[in-house]
C-alpha cells in the first residue's frame, strides 16, 4: 500500500493555476523525487500535501485514510515530517531548544502539569534533551547544541532543520531542496545521509531537489512538474534522458545537455565501472517509461527492492503519460 | 584541573569558562549575602505603612507586566487592551463580595474568571488577525469595556464606588503588600515552568513562524487562545489584588487613566525587556513606584522641588496633571531601550542573574554563545 496518495490536486490562486490535477504515490520507504523548473509548483504541491494549503480539488490519502481536510499541526502529529525551502526553525532559540520543540507532538505532559512543573515534566524534558542529543550526535552537530540557531551557516541550517524534522519523528518526510546552499560534495554527503537515515528510522520520503546528481543517486522514482502540471514520472534514470524534461529544464536545449552539465565525474565512472551503458536520447525508452535498464545504480540495492506494485490507476496514468511523452518525442 | 595520561606526564587543562564552574567559599558566601539582601529589601516596605501601599501596587503591576509579558513577550501579540482585563477583574471582585457578601478569595477568584473569559473572546478574535489591526482590536475593546461596563451605575453603586473591605488576616497595608508579593512570586515561578514546558517552546515558535510551529505539530489556534485565556487569568487576578489594595473600586481607576494603562503596560514589557520575566518584574515596579518617589523627591528634595517648578518642560508637574513628569520618564527609558538597549533591564541584569545562580561573571552568557563543553549538563550526559 503506498504511504502518500495524492490524487488529481489542483489549486488556484486568483488567475493563476498553481496545480492542475496532479497525482503522485509514494510507496513505503521510497525516496521519491519532486523536480522541475522554479515556479513549476513544487513547493505549492508540498504545502497541499502537509495541509498548509486547502486544495481546491483532488484528494491526498495518507495510509488509506484521507487527509485531505486535516490541518498541519495534525498532520505533523500524524507522522508528516517537513522542512522548509527557506530553513523553518525558531532563529532565536538555540538548536536544542529547536529540537525539543520540533518533538511537540510527542510529549505526553499537558499543559497544566507543565505549568505548576510536575515531576513527569522533568523525567520527560530529560527525554526530550536525550532525544536531541542523539539526533545532533547522528548528524554530526553536537558542537553547535547550545548556540542561538540565528548565528549558524546555511548548510548546517539546511541539516539542522532536517534534523527537527526528525525529531517530530516523521513516518513520511517531505524534504524542501534538502540541499540548497550546500556545494556538489556536501550534495553528496547528504544523499548518503538521506538513504542511511531512511535505514535507520524506516522513512518514506518526498524530495523537491534541484541538485539533478542528487536526485539520480538518491530517488527510486522521480516525478516532472511544469507549469503545474505532471510533466513526466519515471526512474531517475529515464527522466534524466527524458526530452520534454531536458526541454522544460533547458528551454529546448539538446537533451545531451542534461548529462553533460549535471552528471557528476564520480557517477559517469560508476556506470563505467559497471558496464552501464550510457542512455542516449536516440535509444531512450520512450515506449515504457515503467521498466529501468537494470539496476542504475548499486547503492539502491541495499536499501530496497525498486520494483513498484502500483495501483491501477497509476498505471493507467503513466500509460498515458508514456504515450505522451512518445508524441512529445517525435516532435 | 589535572589528569594524568597513560604516558605519566600530568596535563593541567585550564577550566573552560562555565564547565562545571563551582564558586568558591567566598563566592558562595557572597552570593548568599546578596540573596539574603533581597529577600529582605522586599520585606522592607512592610515597615512602613505608606510605602507598603506603594508597593503593593508595584507587586501588582509586576504581576500585571508577567501577564502581558505572555501574550506580547511570548507568543508576539501585541495587546493594548490590558488594562481592560485589570479593570474587570477589579470590578467583578468588588462587586461579588460585596453584593454577595462571599469571602475575599472567592471575589479574587470571580475576577480571574470573569477576565480569562473576556481574554478567550478576544483571543478568538486574534486568531483572525495579526498585528497593527489585532493592537486596535485590542485597544477597542479596553475603551470600549471601560466606557460601558466599567461604569455602569449598578455595578459602581452610581458611581461613588464599590467598598472592597479586606480580610482581618490582611487587614493591614504591611500584609497586604505581604500577599501581593506572595502571589507575584507564584505567578513568577509558574512562568519560569511556563517557559520550560513545552507550553512556552510552543508560543515561542508561534511568535517567529506559525507555520513551522504547525510543521513541529503544534495547534496554533489552540497555543494563541491558551495565552490570551492565561494572560487574561493573570491580569484578572492583578484586577482582584488591586480592588482590594485600594479598598474600593472606583471607576475612574479604568476609565480616565485607561488608554495611559494600558501604553504604561506595554512600556513596562519593553522596557523591562519582551519575554524577559526579571525584566519586566524590574521595570514594573520601577514605574508603581516612579509617581510615589517623585512626590517624596519633591517634598524632601529643594533642588529638585527648584528643577520641575522652573524648567519649562517639567514645571506642569505638581499641578493639573500630576502624572506628566513620570509619563515624560517613561517616554525617554523607552527610547532609550528601543535605541540603545533593546533587551531591555532584563539583559543588562543579566549578569547578576547568572551569578546569583553560582555561574562565573561574565557579561556574556557562555552557554549560549560558547562550544561544547561549556554547557550546564552535556559532561553530565557524555
Amino acid at each position: 500500500m503506498s504511504v502518500l496518495e495524492v490524487r488529481d490536486l489542483s489549486i488556484r490562486f486568483g488567475g493563476l493555476q498553481a496545480l492542475q490535477d496532479v497525482s503522485l504515490d509514494v510507496n513505503e520507504f521510497e525516496i521519491v523525487g519532486l523536480i522541475g523548473p522554479n515556479g513549476a509548483g513544487k513547493t505549492t504541491a508540498f504545502n497541499c500535501i502537509t495541509g498548509f494549503y486547502k486544495p481546491g480539488t483532488g484528494r491526498v490519502t495518507y495510509r488509506g485514510r484521507d487527509v485531505t481536510q486535516v490541518p498541519p499541526h495534525k498532520k505533523a502529529a500524524m507522522g508528516f515530517g517537513r522542512t522548509f525551502q527557506n530553513v523553518g526553525m525558531v532563529k532565536t532559540s538555540t538548536v536544542l531548544e529547536n529540537l525539543k520543540t520540533a518533538q511537540h507532538a510527542r510529549i505526553g505532559y499537558d499543559v497544566s502539569a507543565g505549568l505548576i512543573g510536575a515531576p513527569a515534566v522533568g523525567r520527560e524534558e530529560r527525554e526530550l534533551a536525550d532525544k536531541a542529543d542523539a539526533i545532533l550526535e547522528l548528524l554530526g552537530l553536537e558542537d553547535v547544541r547550545n548556540l542561538r540557531v540565528g548565528g549558524l551557516s546555511y548548510g548546517t541550517l539546511k541539516l539542522l532543520e532536517l534534523g527537527c524534522a526528525l525529531a517530530t519523528e516523521p513516518d513520511i518526510l517531505l524534504l524542501d531542496e534538502p540541499s540548497s546552499g550546500m556545494g556538489p560534495d556536501e550534495a553528496h554527503q547528504l544523499g548518503e545521509r538521506l538513504i542511511d537515515l531512511r535505514q535507520a528510522f524506516g522513512l518514506t520520503m518526498l524530495l523537491i531537489e534541484h541538485h539533478v546528481p542528487l536526485v539520480l543517486s538518491v530517488c527510486d522514482h522521480v516525478y516532472v512538474l511544469n507549469f503545474g502540471r505532471l510533466l513526466a514520472e519515471g526512474p531517475p534514470s529515464v527522466i534524466q534522458t527524458h526530452p520534454e524534461v531536458v526541454a522544460a529544464y533547458l528551454g529546448g536545449e539538446a537533451p545531451e545537455a542534461l548529462d553533460a552539465t549535471e552528471e557528476t565525474d564520480e557517477d559517469a565512472a560508476l556506470d563505467a565501472q559497471l558496464g552501464h551503458h550510457e542512455v542516449t536520447p536516440d535509444d531512450a525508452p520512450t515506449e515504457v517509461i515503467e521498466s529501468p535498464p537494470a539496476e542504475p545504480k548499486p547503492r539502491r540495492t541495499a536499501a530496497k527492492s525498486t520494483t513498484r506494485p502500483r495501483g491501477k490507476t497509476a498505471a493507467e496514468s503513466r500509460e498515458e503519460k508514456a504515450a505522451a511523452a512518445k508524441k512529445g518525442a517525435k516532435r | 584541573m589535572t589528569m594524568t595520561t597513560p604516558e605519566g606526564a600530568v596535563l593541567t587543562v585550564d577550566e573552560a569558562p562555565g564547565e562545571d564552574f563551582r564558586p568558591g567559599s567566598v563566592g558562595l558566601v557572597g552570593r548568599g549575602f546578596v540573596w539574603v539582601g533581597l529577600g529582605v529589601a522586599l520585606l522592607l516596605p512592610m515597615l512602613t505603612v505608606d510605602f507598603a501601599q506603594a508597593c503593593s501596587l508595584a507587586a501588582i503591576y509586576a504581576i500585571v507586566g508577567l501577564s502581558l509579558n505572555i501574550v506580547v513577550g511570548y507568543t508576539g501579540q501585541l495587546s493594548l487592551g490590558h488594562q481592560g482585563f485589570l479593570g474587570l477583574g477589579a470590578l467583578t471582585a468588588a462587586n461579588i463580595v460585596f453584593k454577595l457578601k462571599v469571602p475575599f478569595y472567592i471575589g479574587i477568584v470571580g475576577g480571574i474568571a470573569a477576565a480569562t473569559v473576556a481574554a478567550v473572546v478576544l483571543g478568538l478574535v486574534a486568531l483572525r488577525i495579526t498585528g497593527l489591526y489585532l493592537s486596535l482590536i485590542t485597544l477597542v475593546f479596553g475603551t470600549a469595556i471601560a466606557s460601558s461596563l466599567f461604569s455602569l451605575g449598578s455595578l459602581t453603586r452610581n458611581g461613588s464606588g464599590v467598598p472592597a473591605n479586606r480580610p482581618d488576616a490582611v487587614s493591614t497595608n504591611a500584609r497586604y503588600y505581604l500577599l501581593c508579593l506572595l502571589v507575584m512570586l507564584v505567578i513568577f515561578y509558574l512562568d519560569t515552568r511556563l517557559t520550560a514546558s513545552k507550553t512556552g517552546r510552543a508560543l515561542l515558535a508561534i511568535k517567529e513562524n506559525e507555520r513551522v510551529a504547525e510543521a513541529f505539530g503544534i495547534g496554533v489556534t489552540s497555543y494563541k487562545l491558551l495565552a490570551f485565556g492565561l494572560s487574561g487569568a493573570i491580569a484578572g487576578l492583578a484586577g482582584g489584588l488591586f480592588a482590594f489594595r485600594s479598598q474600593t473600586y472606583a471607576a475612574q481607576d479604568f476609565t480616565e487613566t485607561g488608554l495611559s494603562l494600558a501604553l504604561l503596560f506595554v512600556v513596562m514589557v519593553v522596557v523591562g525587556g519582551l519575554g524577559n520575566r526579571v525584566g519586566v518584574v524590574i521595570a514594573a515596579a520601577f514605574f508603581a513606584l516612579l509617581n510615589y518617589l517623585l512626590d517624596k523627591l519633591f517634598i524632601s528634595w529643594h533642588a529638585f522641588r527648584h528643577l520641575v517648578e522652573h524648567v519649562p518642560v517639567l514645571n506642569g508637574y505638581y499641578g493639573p496633571n500630576k502624572g506628566a513628569l513620570a509619563g515624560l520618564i517613561g517616554a525617554v527609558l523607552l527610547l532609550q531601550t528601543l535605541i540603545f538597549n533593546p533587551g531591555g533591564i532584563g539583559e543588562s541584569v543579566a549578569p547578576i542573574q547568572r551569578w546569583l545562580k553560582g555561574k562565573r561573571f561574565s557579561l556574556h552568557d557562555d552557554s549560549a554563545s560558547a562550544g561544547p563543553g561549556a554547557v550546564e549538563g552535556s559532561s553530565v550526559r557524555a
